[in-house]
């Protein structure tokens, strides 16, 4: 099976200039927790998600996340993310991130997926965004082809 | 790939009924719901002949994450805006004992600057990875007339064959930023600049219109079952003969689909770009709900299309 015929065919992006403002925005409106940051040639050249956001602007949150000072924390989170509204994707994005070509098949994308503890892939085509593929969707996609044979 | 616009798209909601009476009591027979606007329409029809597609343009709401949902469920990559109001919704009143279909309209959402900021913005990027672009259709408000001569500006920019299908103000604004195709949408009025579509001379001026205009093709349709095609040296007329048709909205989408899917193949000569695509629209006419789903189906309609040189 190849990831073209499993991806969610959708190249919602942003580029690295977009502010963390509008980032919030798209994500909200659109329902998602994460997105390619890509060129103006949608060569993908980071990811950012709202781990990335909350961990740059509240680096030990993972730490207190399950302790009694979750509450002050988020007033300092709260500061923070107005601080940070105006500034620009590219500070907050992950470089060097995984990607796959849409020829390649789901045993290496879950295995990339897994192993990275990643939730989404950005799928390519010649370098450029062409899809976005989940663990989810190859579950999915072995459960129904595991119907067809029975 | 072939990359489509739809600023305005729409949840079509399809209603059956026999013989609709206006200000009675009328059954719904049955209801279907489906994605519409002109662009989505022709994403579609690209997929129906089997090609790659990207669609863009404005969605807002649960209307608006239904369409998506759809198309990728198609094979259409997506990649629209999403804004604050909801996209809007058609009703299509079939009347199954006259044949006849009525469409409803609403207006749209309105849009700001911003949206409209950042739909240039994914344009740009999204030309990238094309060869063909088609600009379709009516605009929500708050997006300005020139919109499509904007999208053309920057498709030719990149590199990208540009397909301007719109009525109005729209259309003749975007016709002076020379797209390589253009066809005026006649369904609100059968009138373009200022030439009342009744007969073929009518067309064939029309046409030669848009191409003095800075079209490469210009293409006309004729009271919905033929079309007369101008390039800078030649017309071309193009009819159905065959006459069983069964649902003509989506129809002339189909044609421009069928025209963007000729432009990405070079061996193909302006007869064969013709008759390909109004096989297209004849495919799609022949089918009640959803778009024609093989090239195949197009082929089986190549008996049925008449293209002559006038």
């Amino acid at each position: 099976m190849k990831i073209k015929d499993i991806m969610i065919r959708d190249v919602t992006s942003v580029l690295a200039i977009c502010k963390l403002v509008d980032l919030l925005g798209i994500l909200s409106r659109q329902k998602i927790t994460g997105l390619p940051v890509v060129s103006n040639n949608q060569e993908v050249i980071g990811f950012i998600s709202l781990h990335d956001i909350i961990r740059a602007t509240l680096p030990n949150y993972l730490g207190i996340i399950n302790s009694n000072s979750i509450l002050s924390e988020f007033i300092q989170l709260s500061k923070s993310l107005k601080e940070y509204a105006q500034r620009p994707v590219e500070e907050f994005m992950r470089k060097n991130i995984i990607t796959i070509d849409e020829d390649d098949n789901e045993v290496l994308a879950a295995d990339l997926l897994i192993r990275n503890k990643i939730q989404r892939l950005p799928v390519l085509r010649d370098g450029k965004l062409v899809g976005i593929v989940t663990l989810t969707d190859i579950c999915r996609e072995l459960m129904e082809n595991d119907k067809n044979k029975e | 790939m072939i990359g489509t616009v739809t600023l305005n798209p729409a949840i079509d909601v399809i209603l059956e009924v026999d013989n609709l009476k206006i200000d009675h009591y009328n059954k719904v027979l049955n209801a279907h719901t489906t994605s519409g606007g002109k662009g989505i329409n022709v994403s579609k029809a690209v997929r129906g002949c089997g090609r790659e597609t990207i669609a863009m343009g404005f969605l807002g709401g649960g209307r608006g994450r239904m369409i998506e949902e759809e198309l990728r469920g198609l094979g259409v990559t997506t990649n629209f805006w999403h804004i604050e109001e909801k996209t809007r919704s058609n009703t299509i009143i079939s009347d199954k004992k006259t044949g006849e279909h009525t469409l409803l309209s609403e207006t749209g959402p309105k849009i700001t600057e911003y949206d409209l900021e950042m739909l240039k913005s994914i344009f740009y990027r999204v030309m990238s990875q094309c060869s063909v672009v088609t600009l379709s259709g009516s605009l929500p408000r708050g997006i300005p007339v020139n919109i499509y001569g904007d999208l053309i500006s920057i498709a030719k920019e990149r590199g990208v064959k540009t397909i301007l299908n719109a009525s109005g103000e729209q259309f003749i604004k975007g016709l002076e930023e020379g797209p390589f195709l253009a066809k005026p949408d006649l369904r609100e009025s059968n009138k373009v600049f200022g030439i009342t579509i009744n007969k073929e001379e009518d067309a064939i001026k029309a046409a030669k219109q848009i191409i003095q205009r800075g079209a490469k093709i210009g293409v006309v349709s004729l009271q919905n079952k033929k079309d007369l095609i101008a390039t800078q040296d030649e017309i071309w007329f193009a009819e159905s003969t065959y006459h069983k048709i069964v649902n003509l909205i989506g129809a002339g989408d189909a044609l421009v689909a069928g025209f963007a899917v000729t432009l990405t193949e070079e061996e193909k000569n302006i007869e064969e770009a013709i008759r390909f695509s109004m096989s297209c629209a004849l495919a799609s006419a022949l089918r009640e709900e959803e778009e024609f789903s093989s090239r195949e189906e197009v082929e089986k309609c190549f008996q049925c299309v008449n293209v002559k040189k006038l």
